[in-house]
């Protein structure tokens, strides 16, 4: 069940072109069906937890993982977190399960987990681990009928950046790098064990309808929509304000720039009072002028962001709007009948 | 009196041909009371007194009054003395320094009296007598002794000023002594004879100077008059106290730089250097010198002022507009002399007399002087005050500038200077625009009743200048009444075309300025809007002077009164409403000082203030401007308020009037309205229940009404205004509590027609305002109940907020292909608070002001369409989204918290990894 699911999703993410040498996560369906429990059971709430497995080739293949508890903000049992990572690694390790640390898994709500945070935590990860991939699992979108799984890897032109802290205009054109190119993701393979397939055909019930067909005719998509669009007002809030930031250093840049001419107009009307008098002209660069003192330019690294997580949320809105019209187009038909 | 002494005078010149001294003195005399002449019958003209000798008596007793006051003080002093006293002497010396004062101010004049002198010379010999004798210093009492301490320290200090006075009486108590009795006795028959002590005075009274001749007729008084002169005015007289023709060309010319030398020189009596000049071109040999000679007068005169915050002094500023015109007659009567301020002429070009044929250079500009003649003019205008007569007096030498202004632009024009004469005429738009007919008229007439007073001058000036003829003469070809056209319109469309034709680029401002505010004085508002919108003055205004941005708020407040008159409304408050947004009307009107409770200005800024005053005469009154500006907030706020009822803090069109609003529901009771701010919110509670007769009641009670020069037609049409917005808000209001409405029902309620409820009702269901339908039939409003489901609304609230993202993007593409397109306002449409134009645009110079600086660009454009902003559009549905916004903003913090929980657990999955590798 969850390999046709897999697949269908795949189709989907299949879509963008893999250019790293990793290609392919695979993933053990057990990884899979423990992440989404983990993640449905304490639904609203966001939670996190550790993927295990091993790098071959081009492919990153998980085959274990286990979640983290969840904590209140506190420093001492923060480190009991670290302890019991530790400690679950050590246990993991005695009963002969893959240790090395290939990356994490978190759930999301709507998507919304394009954040400065995620690309910190990211950059943290890839420090130690070459290779390491996280997972997303949105559990709303799954109530939809789909497996809404992703494997995300940053772009290695944008961790060159990211590592210069460099996102000014100029040099983000120089790399060509534009929203789109943060993110990577990485389409997932699921394999199961021979036994395990035998074991799921075996289980497999003679009625064609699955109770993911079922939820893919839930016709009550609203409060879905709704809480997207919340969320797409919210982005355009933070991407007016990511806006006004730039406007202001633009118009700060403008005045300077004024200033900067007037400063010079006078220091050349000055040189050449002074070449007419015989002396020596002073510099036209005057570095120790606070005029001259450049102004930082504000990252784009957040306006970027908040573009992606737009395009995430309108993506969102289409798929979803797409497919209610085919159930409403389905139950008009039905009621016409 | 004039008379009087004419006929002496006359006598004089024949008798005694060869005496020119004599005859000079008689000359500058005869001018001056000329004029002396002319202004006093102005004088007793305007004050409408039949009798001037009535008004002169009450003068005399008051003055001798006060002289009485001040002898009895010095007999109280005397006998203070005999005994010792320095407690009452010391009481006294104050004394008799208050009544100096009054004295002073009594005879107008900054003389001091003889009496006082003596008075200080008697206590200082007496203090110097008490000083040396030590034993009795001894035996005094303690308090007598304090007393005489005090008195030390406060003569020394007071003596300094009079110092030379003192000196003078030192050197000869005699003849004062003398002259002080003859004094006392010329002031039967003449309020100034006394005044004939120092020359270096005498030029300040220009109007006493017959009187002096006539003195001068006796020798006797000729002779202590002789003795009183300064060793400079000795000097002058010894040089050409001659015949008329050994006076030469070369000794006036000597003489006069000998005088400009002196000029700012540290000793220089201002006064006397007038003096001097005055008499030097008396004596001028040929015109071009006389020309050059008044030029030095007038820059004399001008230094006679005291500071730059301070005024000339009235005589001299009416003298010097005589000289001015004395200029433009010489000028008039040499057509080949001309006046130039670029090339430093040749030393002796004014050595060419009358029959040379080339054109005679003259260094000299005659707008920079007339331009300080009018700002002089407005500096009197501002310091004196308002109420007084004095102010009144002041305002009657208007046409006396205008006349000048008149010519000398006639002048200008006839030699093709055209920028300079663009200049003038921008001045004398200056002193016309703020005028509505009624002033303009009575102007008017008052010229023509001065000039008639001036005839008589006139003649006894034709008379008088036979006498000199060895001299230049100038006759007067220049006319000394101002010629104005009927209405006043008139007169600024000839002055305003010339500026346009030829003036530079502030002059072009202003006058356009001007011109709009003058359109909107005769409450043509079209055209003063067109002409505001076409010269794009809104637009660059912030680059200009503080003066033209006073300019300009003024006008904008002038076309806001305009546009309420002719009854628009939302033009009207797009007009005032900036004008209001920070509190500062006064400081932006430039009529009077408003005190900042959070910005302390510096003595300078509060200084730069103070001298761009206007006048008390040109104020737009303050009281009108509230009420109209509130009264126009309040018919476009009130039915807006009830259309949001949900939402209040959007949409706001007038912010000051909702906090006014604001602050008036937040008192626990409300007394019966008091000024123009209760009256207008008594009116507003009334509106909002729709109750529109109690509404205009109350504002039919303010006073400011009166102002109005078509009150009735006004009050009719505000009344049909507050109808029609009671209707509005009532249907705003009450529209979810009915079902359907009748029109009869309507008209009974707002005593409106059927057509007008139902063309006003129309207008809003077009608008979307209203969610209704006509039922023709029946005679109905049908309302509908719409309600949005939480969906749509937040598609509404994407779209809003797609608006504003859109278009802060094709601003920045604006800015990018170089428009000025970041300086707008980041919310254009919401910035009801944008800086007005000039504070704004004085931002560098106003430094208070400076924050509002990137507002100011859109201030110009979007504050005029204000009131009309193409709003209709977004509208609709902004008044949707506003009534689901309460339940978007819970979403919104919800959602907001969730992405913030993800964060941390990403954070907190870092540290873990660091536990994991350490």
């Amino acid at each position: 069940m969850a390999n046709s699911m897999a697949r269908s999703f795949l189709q989907v993410a299949a879509t963008e072109e893999v250019a790293s040498p990793l290609r392919v996560v695979q993933i053990e369906g057990l990884v899979i069906l423990k992440i989404i429990k983990h993640c449905k059971e304490f639904s609203p709430a966001l939670v996190t937890g550790q993927l295990l497995g091993l790098d071959v080739g081009s492919v990153l293949e998980v085959t274990n993982c286990f979640p983290f508890p969840i904590r209140e903000e506190d420093e001492e049992i923060e480190a009991d977190g670290a302890n019991y990572q530790l400690e679950m690694m050590r246990c993991l390790r005695e009963v002969n399960v893959d240790n090395n640390t290939v990356g994490w898994y978190q759930s999301t709500i709507l998507g919304s987990y394009q954040t400065v945070e995620l690309i910190e935590t990211f950059m943290n990860y890839q420090e130690n681990i070459r290779r390491c991939v996280c997972i997303i699992y949105d559990p709303s979108r799954s109530n939809q009928g789909v497996l809404a799984l992703k494997a995300l890897k940053l772009s290695d032109s944008f961790m060159e950046l990211y590592r210069a802290n460099n996102f000014t205009g100029e040099k983000l054109r120089e790399k060509n790098l534009s929203w789109v190119d943060i993110f990577e993701e990485i389409p997932i393979q699921v394999s199961n064990s021979a036994l395990i397939s035998a074991f799921m055909t075996e289980l497999e019930s003679d009625t064609p309808v699955k109770q993911c067909d079922y939820d893919r005719l839930q016709l009550s998509t609203k409060p879905y929509m709704e809480r997207n669009v919340e969320f797409l007002i919210e982005c355009m809030d933070d991407l007016s304000m990511e806006q006004q930031k730039f406007q202001f250093y633009y118009r700060s840049l403008s005045r300077q720039q004024a200033q900067q001419q007037a400063w010079l107009q006078k220091r050349r009307t000055e040189n050449m009072a002074r070449k007419a008098a015989g002396e020596e002209p002073l510099p036209e660069e005057d570095p120790s002028n606070p005029i001259f003192k450049p102004i930082p330019e504000p990252s784009r690294l957040e306006s970027f962001l908040v573009t992606n997580q737009i395009a995430n949320y309108c993506n969102q809105i289409n798929g979803v709007a797409g497919q209610n019209f085919n159930r409403l187009y389905l139950m008009k038909s039905l009621h016409d009948n | 009196m004039a008379s009087k002494f004419w006929t002496q005078g006359g006598s004089d010149t024949e008798e005694e041909e060869t005496d020119i001294e004599d005859e000079i003195e008689n000359g500058g005399a005869g001018e001056t009371a000329a004029a002396a002449a002319g202004s006093r019958y102005l004088q007793t003209n305007a004050s409408d007194s039949d009798d001037s000798d009535g008004q002169k008596r009450v003068v005399r007793s008051a003055k001798d009054k006060r002289f009485e006051e001040m002898a009895s003080t010095v007999d109280q002093m005397k006998n203070a003395m005999k005994i010792n006293d320095w407690v009452s002497l010391q009481e006294s010396f104050d004394k008799i320094n208050k009544q100096l004062e009054k004295v002073m101010r009594v005879t107008e004049s900054d003389r001091v009296p003889n009496l006082y002198i003596k008075c200080l010379v008697m206590l200082e010999d007496f203090l110097a007598e008490a000083l040396a004798n030590k034993e009795a210093k001894k035996k005094m009492s303690s308090s007598n002794h304090k007393a005489l301490n005090a008195m030390k320290q406060k003569l020394k200090k007071n003596n300094k000023q009079y110092e030379e006075l003192i000196n003078k009486y030192r050197e000869n108590p005699e003849s004062e002594e003398e002259k002080f009795e003859d004094e006392n006795e010329d002031e039967d028959e003449d309020e100034s004879g006394s005044e004939l002590e120092d020359p270096s005075q005498i030029a300040a009274e220009s109007s006493d100077e017959d009187d002096e001749g006539e003195d001068m007729d006796d020798d006797d008084a000729d002779g202590a008059w002789e003795k009183k002169l300064s060793k400079k005015e000795k000097l002058m007289d010894r040089e050409f106290k001659k015949d008329p023709s050994e006076i030469t060309w070369d000794t006036v010319n000597k003489k006069f730089k000998e005088v400009v030398a002196a000029r700012g020189r540290k000793g220089t009596g201002k006064f006397e250097q007038v003096e001097q000049l005055t008499f030097l071109t008396k004596v001028a040999k040929t015109p071009a010198q006389k020309l050059e000679i008044l030029f030095s007068v007038i820059s004399a005169q001008f230094d006679v002022n005291p500071g730059l915050s301070g005024h000339m002094p009235i005589n001299v500023w009416k003298k010097c507009v005589q000289n001015m015109l004395v200029i433009l007659d010489i000028l008039v009567q040499y057509p080949n002399i001309v006046v130039d301020d670029r090339v430093e002429p040749d030393e002796n070009e004014t050595q060419k007399g009358a029959d040379y044929d080339g054109t005679i250079r003259v260094w000299g500009n005659l707008v920079a002087f007339l331009e300080r003649i009018d700002n002089e003019f407005f500096k009197s205008l501002q310091c004196i005050d308002p109420h007084t007569r004095e102010y009144v007096e002041r305002l009657r030498d208007e046409p006396l500038f205008l006349v000048l202004a008149q010519n000398v632009q006639e002048y200008l024009e006839r030699i093709g200077d055209l920028k300079s004469a663009a200049k003038v005429a921008l001045r004398r738009v200056e002193l016309v625009y703020y005028k509505p007919q009624e002033v303009y008229d009575a102007m008017r007439k008052l010229a023509e009743l001065s000039e008639d007073g001036e005839t008589d001058g006139d003649e006894t000036k034709v008379e008088e200048t036979r006498g000199t003829s060895a001299f230049v003469v100038t006759p007067e070809l220049v006319s000394r009444k101002p010629t104005f056209p009927e209405n006043s319109r008139a007169l600024m469309d000839i002055l305003v075309t010339l500026i346009y034709k030829s003036g530079d680029e502030r002059t072009k401002a202003r006058a356009m300025l001007c011109d709009i505010y003058h359109h909107a004085l005769f409450d043509e508002f079209s055209i003063a809007r067109d002409l505001l919108l076409m010269s794009h003055l809104q637009d660059n205004i912030q680059h200009m002077d503080v003066s033209t941005q006073i300019l300009f708020n003024r006008a904008m407040a002038q076309v806001g009164l305009c546009a309420f008159r002719v009854g628009l409304i939302a033009e009207g408050h797009g007009c005032l409403s900036e004008l209001y947004s920070g509190g500062r009307v006064k400081e932006l009107l430039a009529q009077g000082v408003s005190q900042s409770r959070y910005h302390e200005k510096t003595p300078e800024q509060e200084r730069l203030e103070r001298r761009r005053q206007m006048p008390y005469h040109m104020h737009i009154n303050l009281e009108l401007l509230e009420a109209v500006h509130l009264i126009c907030a309040m018919l476009l706020e009130v039915p807006n308020m009830a259309a949001n009822s949900l939402d209040a803090k959007r949409n706001v069109i007038s912010k000051t009037f909702r906090r006014l609003l604001e602050v008036s529901e937040r008192q626990p009771f409300t007394g019966p309205p008091d000024n123009v701010r209760d009256h207008v919110m008594a009116a507003t509670r009334a509106l909002c229940k729709g109750d529109f007769q109690k509404a205009f009641d109350v504002i039919n009670s303010l006073d400011v009404w009166k102002l109005l020069r078509n009150r009735e037609s006004v009050l009719e049409m505000l009344k049909a205004k507050i109808k029609e917005e009671a209707l509005r808000t009532y249907l705003f209001t009450y529209c979810s509590s009915y079902d359907t409405l009748g029109l009869d029902q309507l008209t009974k309620m707002f005593d409106l027609s059927d057509a007008q409820i139902h063309s006003i009702v129309s207008k809003m269901l077009v608008n979307d305002e209203l969610h209704a339908s006509w039922d023709q039939p029946t005679r109905c409003i049908i309302f509908h109940d719409v309600e949005y489901s939480r969906f749509q609304a937040l598609a509404f609230q994407l779209t809003e907020k797609l608006s504003i993202l859109a278009e802060s993007n094709e601003r920045a593409v604006e800015a990018r292909f170089g428009g000025g397109g970041l300086d707008l306002p980041l919310r254009r449409r919401d910035n009801q608070e944008y800086a007005p134009g000039t504070a704004g645009g004085g931002g560098g110079r106003w430094p208070d002001l400076s924050y509002n600086q990137g507002r100011q660009g859109s201030s110009g454009r979007a504050a005029y369409t204000g009131g009309g902003r193409p709003l209709a559009l977004g509208q609709a549905s902004r008044d949707r989204s506003g009534q689901s916004r309460g339940t978007g903003g819970y979403s919104g913090r919800a959602g907001s918290g969730m992405r913030g929980s993800q964060m941390d657990a990403s954070a907190r999955m870092v540290s873990l990894n660091r536990g994991v590798r350490g």
